[in-house]
């Protein structure tokens, strides 16, 4: 007894040590007043007005989030709403699709910011971006999943949220011989979903299965991602004729282009003969790539804002789930989908982040959440 | 034709026949010395193109193991044998480093095959190239052409590889340059040749597989013939494409086959070389030919007419001294000063011209001699019946005289009265011969024909129907638009009369007379017919008919139709005859509406006409005497 009772006392005794040589620290770390914090992002968003309607959803994601900042609160139907400069900052300068200047809004009833203001570069490229992180220009931008691994090894300060971005293949209803389930099948099996991860991704992600991430549902394991293309290559020659597809994909993301390519190799391996096609060419398409986010980081909620944006183009079934759904609903439902192959998941991505060294208080935003600029502080510099 | 046309196209055909030999000659000569000048060109090309190709080789192997020197590379074969060796890290690199190295392909490749970064196929990592792990020794192992999967398709690739050995596991370097528009573009090739590519990547020729450097379309089909033939006997082909009728659109392809490790065909170049130089200067050459043909031609024409005129000239003079003798002057001579043949004919030609005079003097002395025989037998004939009585009148008057002479009175009276009877009917034949004899010239006066023709049918119905001999009935067929004629009614009347008395003659038991006039189509003559239904004539007696003192009668004079024929030419008529042995005669008259200003001579024999001429007829001498 007493033979283990020291190594224990010695444990207690060195993490209590531990702890009250933290607390100084600590204390020398409280959040400070004042700063600007660099902003960059991708976007060149033309207007910050909640009524103006965004160009793409990326557009549409970063206009949500810089709205989130001037305006402070929602309205019913969930658009932000106020007068611009009612949220935590307000607008000292707006350079359409250049750059915004944001100061902090003292009267803010949630509180003042810690920052003075935010100085937000428009339409910035992900390299440009990255650079500028490297060389400390700027203090927080977004960094393509993919690219988190070469940031991290120039030395980036990076931040991961939980993947929840759902890249998957879209197969609209389509009135001839190629709607025919086998065919999806066929290519859901053929999709080497961890090639896709640990080499385009650079291991960010995860292969998904199903339409909800392990972290939320707790039931991704279900569903499986293991490559069969044995499998596709026999469920393909089921099917008559031979069809020739075509898969939608926005070239403009680099992403998308690349896991479009990876799809098509694989196809091609299983026999399966696909092609190519710019979706901003605005060309009827047999499938498309599509990136899925997460509405909320509840099962329930997350399925239904998938359903909302799917079910238009799929003709799946739209019924929303019931606030007392259990689980086994939830799942009996992803299920449903996925074996629909309407949807055929791909991967889970996160939301990767690059941060200057300065940034303190960064919490990384669930799904559904907005980025909390306002709650950050910037250390003096040195 | 006449002889000097003729003899002037057989010099010209003759001119253009060698004239077209030459051309063809030098056509057929010179297009040989073009196309072979063609061959040695093209031959020369290809051989640069071989030569480029292999240096294009030989680029390809020094850039490829240049990065599999590299430092970087080196690393990711070291970092690759560690246990935990992370191939993802290096998925993006192909791209870049084919890149800063210009390679159109390149593939890193683990030790098993797996490709690690594919610069053409950026998606296609992790699958595996099992051609590459066979063991071979790839440092011995050239350039070679391979059939390469990219993003775009399949491609041809003229490859490269190296091995970069570390420890247990090596990596393989796998470059290359696509054989496509870029390649072909960077190819230097001279004016008037290009480079054309066919990827043979299909069953049968495709026109997608066909590339080319410029965006001009073209019609690859054109090329499937030559690609064919050279996917079943892979070498070096040739083959001339015609783009357009144009013969100067022509292109002239060499395939060369590009062929894999194994042998197998991969790709074919056409090299091709436009004739449109070669046949623009063929052409000029033609054209300076054909000018000089044109020219040849011309003064070969000029030179044949100048020929033909000379050599045809006493020929001419000839055929003209035969046309003046066949027109009646047989006095005419022919003046050709030549020798040789044409100078004998000519002189022959005099010579039978003489001859022919000579003997023309001698025949007409003998007509004349035979003329003057036959008017005596004439006259003889027609002098001695009335003669015989004469005599015999006389004679009884003397014996009445003698032996009667109470009786002569009376004898007297009667025999006076015979011999008043036969002088009168002396006196008629001698009338008779001197009316012929002074046929006076026509007085034209607008006469109508059928008013001539109704008339004489009218003096003549008395004796149509005279009591005692068989009927004959007139029948007349006159066109009653009948134009009026230039004539002499008194003429015409005597002859129409003629030719009803010769017909009354030829119906002894009676008939049909038939008179028809008709206007000929051209509207220059008036026709007159008289046809009869009697005894007929032979065809010796219709061709004799119109010679005077001619006659088929017992007391004819055979002076009737002679003057017929006589009236009829002095109109510028003409009379003709036909007959059928116990049918009938028909006379058919044609006059003109006006007379000739010298209507033709009668056409009396020679002799008679002579005989007038120089007065010495019978009834001349006559009306001499009775003068």
């Amino acid at each position: 007894m007493k033979r283990t009772l020291l190594p224990r006392l010695a444990i207690i005794s060195l993490a209590s040590a531990f702890v009250l040589s933290a607390i100084p620290a600590r204390t020398a770390r409280r959040p400070r007043y004042g700063g600007t914090l660099r902003v960059e992002i991708g976007p060149a968003m033309s207007s910050l007005d909640p009524a103006v309607g965004a160009a793409n959803p990326e557009d549409a994601a970063a206009k949500e989030q810089l709205d989130a900042l001037v305006y402070d609160h929602r309205n019913a139907d969930g658009a932000w709403a106020g007068d611009v400069g009612s949220g935590a900052f307000r607008v000292t300068a707006w350079e359409a699709g250049k750059r915004a200047s944001l100061a902090a809004n003292d009267d803010y009833h949630g509180g003042r910011p810690f920052v003075d203001s935010i100085e937000i570069g428009l339409g910035r490229s992900a390299r440009e971006r990255l650079l500028d992180l490297e060389l400390n220009k700027t203090d927080f931008a977004e960094i393509a999943p993919e690219q988190a691994r070469i940031a991290a090894d120039r030395g980036v300060r990076i931040s991961r949220s939980q993947p929840d971005e759902l890249l998957a293949l879209v197969f609209p209803i389509a009135g001839d011989g190629k709607d025919d389930v086998r065919v999806r099948e066929a290519i859901a099996r053929a999709v080497d979903r961890a090639a896709i991860v640990n080499f385009i991704l650079q291991k960010e992600g995860e292969p998904a299965g199903g339409l909800l991430p392990q972290w939320s549902s707790g039931t991704a394991f279900l569903f499986s991602t293991a490559a069969d293309a044995r499998g596709a290559k026999e469920i393909w020659s089921q099917i008559a004729g031979s069809p020739r597809l075509v898969l939608g994909y926005d070239s403009a993301d680099s992403l998308e282009k690349s896991v479009a390519e990876r799809v098509v190799v694989n196809a091609r391996e299983a026999g399966i003969s696909l092609a190519l096609k710019n979706t901003a060419m605005g060309a009827p398409t047999d499938m498309r790539l599509m990136r899925l986010r997460m509405a909320s980081r509840e099962p329930r909620l997350a399925l239904a804002g998938f359903l909302e944006r799917l079910a238009p183009m799929t003709g799946i079934d739209e019924a929303s789930l019931s606030n007392a759904a259990s689980p086994q609903e939830i799942y009996d439902r992803e299920r449903a989908i996925v074996e629909s192959y309407r949807v055929i998941p791909l991967v889970w991505l996160p939301q990767v982040y690059g941060l200057s060294a300065r940034v303190r208080d960064w919490k990384v935003p669930a799904a559904g959440e907005n980025w909390p600029l306002a709650d950050i502080w910037l250390e003096e510099a040195p | 034709m006449t002889f000097r046309t003729k003899l002037f196209w057989i010099f010209t055909l003759a001119m253009l026949f060698a004239v077209g030999l030459i051309a063809a000659g030098v056509t057929i000569v010179t297009r040989q010395a073009f196309d072979e000048l063609n061959r040695q060109h093209s031959d020369a090309l290809i051989a640069q193109f071989q030569k480029e190709f292999a240096r294009r080789q030989e680029d390809v192997v020094h850039r490829v193991r240049g990065i599999a020197e590299e430092e970087s590379t080196t690393r990711m074969a070291v970092a690759l044998n560690l246990p935990k060796g992370d191939a993802s890290v290096y998925v993006n690199d192909a791209s870049g480093v084919s890149r800063s190295h210009q390679l159109d392909l390149l593939d890193f490749v683990s030790n098993d095959g797996s490709i690690i970064s594919s610069a053409e196929w950026p998606a296609r990592f992790g699958y595996k190239l099992d051609w590459i792990t066979r063991p071979e020794d790839w440092a011995t192992v050239g350039p070679f052409l391979m059939k390469m999967d990219t993003a775009e398709g399949p491609a041809l690739g003229l490859m490269s590889v190296a091995k970069v050995p570390v420890a247990d596991k090596s990596i393989y370097v796998v470059g290359g340059e696509r054989l496509g528009k870029e390649f072909l573009a960077s190819l230097v090739l001279p004016a008037g040749m290009r480079a054309l590519l066919y990827l043979n990547l299909d069953p049968s020729f495709q026109s997608a597989n066909l590339i080319q450097t410029s965006d001009e379309a073209v019609d690859a089909e054109r090329f499937a013939p030559l690609v064919e033939k050279e996917r079943r006997q892979p070498g070096e082909q040739t083959a001339k494409i015609d783009w357009t009728a144009d013969a100067a659109s022509a292109e002239v392809f060499h395939a060369l086959p590009l062929q894999g490790r194994q042998r197998d065909l991969l790709g074919v170049l056409l090299v091709g070389s436009s004739q449109r130089d070669a046949v623009t200067l063929e052409r000029r050459i033609l054209w300076l030919a054909l000018g000089v043909v044109a020219l040849g031609l011309l003064i070969g024409l000029l030179m044949s007419w100048w020929a033909a005129a000379r050599v045809t000239r006493p020929v001419r003079k000839l055929a003209e001294g035969a046309h003046k003798v066949a027109e009646g002057n047989w006095s005419a001579r022919v003046d050709v000063r030549s020798g040789g043949e044409i100078g004998q004919l000519a002189r022959a030609f005099n010579q039978m011209t003489d001859q022919l005079v000579d003997q023309r003097e001698r025949l007409v002395q003998a007509e004349r001699v035979a003329a003057w025989r036959e008017v005596a037998r004439r006259l003889a004939h027609e002098l001695k019946n009335p003669l015989f009585p004469l005599q015999t009148t006389v004679e009884n008057l003397q014996r009445a005289k003698e032996r009667h002479p109470d009786e002569f009175e009376e004898v007297f009276r009667e025999s006076t009265g015979i011999l008043l009877a036969e002088i009168e009917n002396l006196k008629k034949i001698v009338g008779r011969f001197s009316d012929f004899a002074k046929m006076p010239r026509p007085e034209l006066l607008p006469v109508s024909l059928n008013e001539v023709v109704r008339a004489v049918v009218k003096l003549f119905e008395a004796q149509f129907g005279a009591v005692g001999r068989p009927p004959i009935t007139p029948e007349l067929h006159l066109e009653e638009d009948l134009p009026v004629i230039q004539a002499d009614s008194t003429l015409l009347t005597r002859a129409v009369e003629n030719l009803v008395l010769n017909a009354m003659d030829a119906m002894p038991a009676g008939g049909v007379i038939m008179f028809r006039t008709t206007s000929e189509e051209e509207g220059a003559e008036v026709h007159l017919e008289i046809s009869d239904t009697g005894t007929g004539l032979t065809p010796e007696e219709c061709e004799r008919l119109f010679t005077p003192y001619y006659t088929t009668k017992l007391h004819g004079t055979g002076l009737g139709l002679a003057i017929v024929q006589s009236v009829v030419s002095d109109h510028g008529g003409r009379i003709s005859v036909e007959s059928e042995t116990g049918v009938g005669t028909s006379f058919h008259v044609h006059l003109p509406l006006k007379p000739p200003p010298h209507p033709r001579p009668v056409n009396f024999p020679a002799t008679l006409e002579e005989n007038e001429a120089a007065d010495v007829t019978p009834a001349a001498e006559e009306e001499k005497k009775e003068a």
